[in-house]
């Protein structure tokens, strides 16, 4: 163990006496992280969804209706304010309202039944993105309910009492409603624009950053100290280990620093501290693995560093570093395995209030990404035996 | 002086398996050796040993297989076949504590040019297992030996070609090795830094330290070394004392005397000068043959100054470079 910290030691001394981290791995992802967010267009992500009026038009008895009613009214995405109008049509025309909702009577009865029920919704001219919106959570909403009322309706038919049916049939919306928010945490939509780039970056340049330290190990092959340690009496292992050990140490400082810095720069929140750590701890493990890939695989430090870069280029445009990438199918399920794409979708998640145990799959991923990598380069004779 | 220390044993390095006769106390025991890079047989079933305090030279051209014995010896890469033995202990690139018997000094310099002279010795000498007051003591001291204390703050990229060169070899002497393996230590450097070395490796030896040593050149060679084993192709032609292997040529060294007065008598006290084989009288000098004319010289100078107002002596020998042209049919540098 004393030789892994006698190398380890030395090796950040180096790295930090020739600037070549504080430059590559700090200042130069900072400058381009500001200069990206000058250029790149703000998304959707960034648009302040305008509140909406909505003008409604329902039978005070019918209980389902209700529930559809207040549920939108209930959204925090943005402002809805319900206003009970006999027309709602008029009202929209009349510009009152940006959006009017007109549901017959008998939509309790009807959804029990499993008869058809039309509901009309009337958007205005004006109407902006958010009443768009609503038209989509609305008709959600509805076929939610009408494959899952069937037990509120059971219920009202078994004679409960409405408030306790309307319990119900709001805890199946309130489940609907989970069902969404499950699907927008497992993409990166949490993230603004701003922190998907941040995210990317510090993706992007943790290759790098690792890089540093692994690949001396390449270097060192080609100077001939690797040859020097490997007479000494040191066992074999400890060197691997302590080049491990340094980049991953400079790995996470780095990554730190960046996600840091970004956040204050760019006025991003990543969330939970420990849960962003954890995430920060399984990708520095993933790229580092990943780098002794390359060890193996080069033969000269020249080779082993545009391996390097390639790969850091690849993995990071297409895990978002540069512009937001989406896919489907057989391309899509490349991309999520992509450990820079992984670690932005962790913080995502985490930015989106989640917590350590809605991290799963990313940290899987990324695990699992680093144990794959560790395997296969193992198994890869060394091209650059010593002599 | 080399030419007083000669071995007892003829031949204990050769090509065949089953020549050398290693005794309990060698600090190094290479039977049968083989390594191979693909069709290529680098090393062809070299053995040898070394006593401690011997000074032992490999002395082939360009390609005949040294860098790759020593790698080998090292434990940086394990024989195809044959067994490597350092102080007793099995040397393998896994083995870990038969290291610490070594000094490796590598062919090319193996240092980090960043680095102070001071920090990579320091860095080395930590893996080599010293610690504190120790290490210090040790750094210090093999500063001095190498001549390169006064350097010693300075990154060692802006040292000169001889200078890391000398903090190359010092690297190996941190831990007071068993065995120092120096690989071609003084190519490329000028003849005062080569001198420099050259000193200290004696002085090493002086003090009993084990030293493998390889060069091409014949100069080097024959004065560091106690014995000396000449390789090519992979495999040792021969193996011995300087004289052993001129002995190889049939020819001996000659010492000319020239001066005034009774050269017949000069001639006949010199014949009786041990380790002379005979003298003769020549027009104006006498011709003295001897296998070691720089150890027997004093006493030939005794006898013939009896007799003889001595004016000029010369000493010629059959060098090595002879003996491997004989041995190969080619020269030692091409
Ligand atoms: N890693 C290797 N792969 C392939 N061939 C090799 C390797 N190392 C050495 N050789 C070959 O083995 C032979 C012996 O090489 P070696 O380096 O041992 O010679 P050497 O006596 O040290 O020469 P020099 O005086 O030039 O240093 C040469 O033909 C060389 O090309
Ligand atoms: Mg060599």
């Amino acid at each position: 163990m004393g030789a892994v910290w006698t190398i380890v030691t030395k090796d950040l001394q180096q790295r930090l006496r020739d600037k070549s981290v504080l430059i590559f791995s700090i200042a130069v992802p900072l400058a381009l992280m500001t200069v990206l967010n000058l250029v790149i267009p703000t998304s959707a992500d960034d648009v302040e969804l305008e509140p909406v009026t909505m003008a409604a038009s329902i039978d005070a008895d019918d209980e389902l209706a209700d529930v559809v009613v207040s549920s939108l009214a209930g959204l925090s995405v943005f402002q809805v304010t319900v206003a009970d109008s006999e027309d709602p049509r008029a009202s929209v025309d009349a510009g009152d309202a940006d959006l009017g909702l007109i549901i017959p009577p008998g939509l309790t009865e009807d959804l029990r039944s499993g008869t058809e029920h039309s509901v009309q919704m009337v958007i205005g001219d004006g109407a902006g993105l958010s009443a768009n919106i609503l038209i989509a959570v609305t008709d959600g909403l509805l076929s939610e309910m009408r494959s899952r009322s069937v037990s509120a309706a059971a219920a009202i038919e078994a004679g409960l009492a409405p408030d306790v049916a309307a319990q119900l049939a709001q805890e199946e919306v309130d489940a609907a409603g989970a069902i969404t928010a499950e699907e927008g945490e497992a993409s990166d939509q949490q993230l603004t624009a701003g922190g998907a780039l941040i995210a990317g970056q510090a993706g992007l340049f943790l290759m790098f950053t690792v890089g540093f330290g692994v690949l001396s190990m390449v270097a060192e092959r080609e100077s001939g100290t690797l040859a020097r340690l490997r007479s000494m009496p040191i066992r074999p292992g400890s060197i691997v280990l302590a080049k491990a050990l340094g980049a991953f140490v400079l790995g996470v400082l780095a990554t730190a620093v960046l996600l840091t810095a970004g956040s204050l720069m760019f006025g991003v929140a990543f969330g939970n501290v420990g849960a962003v750590g954890v995430l920060v701890l399984c990708a520095v493990a993933a790229a580092t693995s990943l780098t002794f890939i390359v060890v193996r695989l080069a033969r000269t430090a020249e080779q082993a560093n545009i391996v390097q870069t390639i790969l850091a280029l690849v993995l990071g445009m297409s895990g978002g570093a540069f512009f937001p990438i989406a896919a489907s199918g057989a391309l899509g399920a490349v991309l999520d395995v992509n450990p820079i794409a992984a670690f932005t979708r962790g913080l995502g998640i985490t930015a989106g209030g989640g917590g350590l145990s809605d991290l799963t799959a990313p940290v899987l991923t990324l695990l699992a990404f680093a144990a794959i990598c560790l395997l296969v380069s193992r198994a890869i004779p060394d091209r650059g035996e010593t002599r | 002086m080399v030419a007083d220390r000669v071995s007892d044993e003829p031949g204990t390095a050769t090509s065949s398996p089953a020549a050398p006769t290693p005794s309990e106390q060698d600090v190094l025991v290479v039977t049968d050796v083989e390594r191979r890079f693909g069709d290529l047989k680098a090393v062809d079933g070299v053995s040898l040993s070394i006593r401690p305090g011997e000074t032992f030279g490999l002395l082939g051209p360009n390609g005949a297989g040294k860098t790759t014995t020593i790698t080998m010896i090292a434990g940086l890469l394990a024989p195809d076949r044959g067994t490597i033995e350092v102080a007793g202990e099995r040397m393998h690139p896994s083995a870990v504590a038969v290291k610490r018997h070594i000094g490796l000094v590598p062919q090319d310099l193996a240092l980090y040019p960043d680095l102070k002279g001071r920090e990579n010795l320091r860095y080395f000498a930590r893996l080599q297992g010293l610690r504190g007051a120790d290490l210090k003591h040790r750094v210090d001291e093999v500063l001095e030996v190498v001549g390169l204390a006064d350097r010693a703050k300075d990154p060692v990229k802006e040292y000169s070609g001889g200078m890391k060169r000398r903090l190359n070899i010092a690297v190996g002497l941190l831990h007071r090795p068993s065995l120092l393996i120096l690989d071609e230590p003084t190519v490329g450097v000028d003849p005062q830094s080569r001198n420099a070395i050259l000193e200290s490796v004696e002085a090493l030896a002086g003090e009993g330290m084990a030293v493998l040593y390889t060069t091409h050149y014949m100069e080097e060679a024959e004065r560091l070394c106690d014995r000396i084993a000449i390789i090519d192709t992979g495999r040792i032609q021969a193996a011995g004392t300087r004289s052993e292997l001129i002995r190889l040529l049939g020819s001996s060294d000659q010492v000319r005397l020239s001066g005034t007065g009774d050269l017949r008598a000069a001639s006949s006290a010199v014949a009786q000068v041990r380790g002379v084989e005979r003298a003769d009288v020549t027009d104006s000098e006498v011709l003295v043959t001897a296998a070691d004319a720089p150890a027997a010289l004093a006493a030939i100078v005794t006898a013939a100054s009896t007799h003889l107002e001595l004016a000029d002596v010369e000493i010629t020998r059959p060098d090595l470079e002879q003996v491997f042209l004989h041995l190969t049919g080619k020269a030692l540098r091409d």
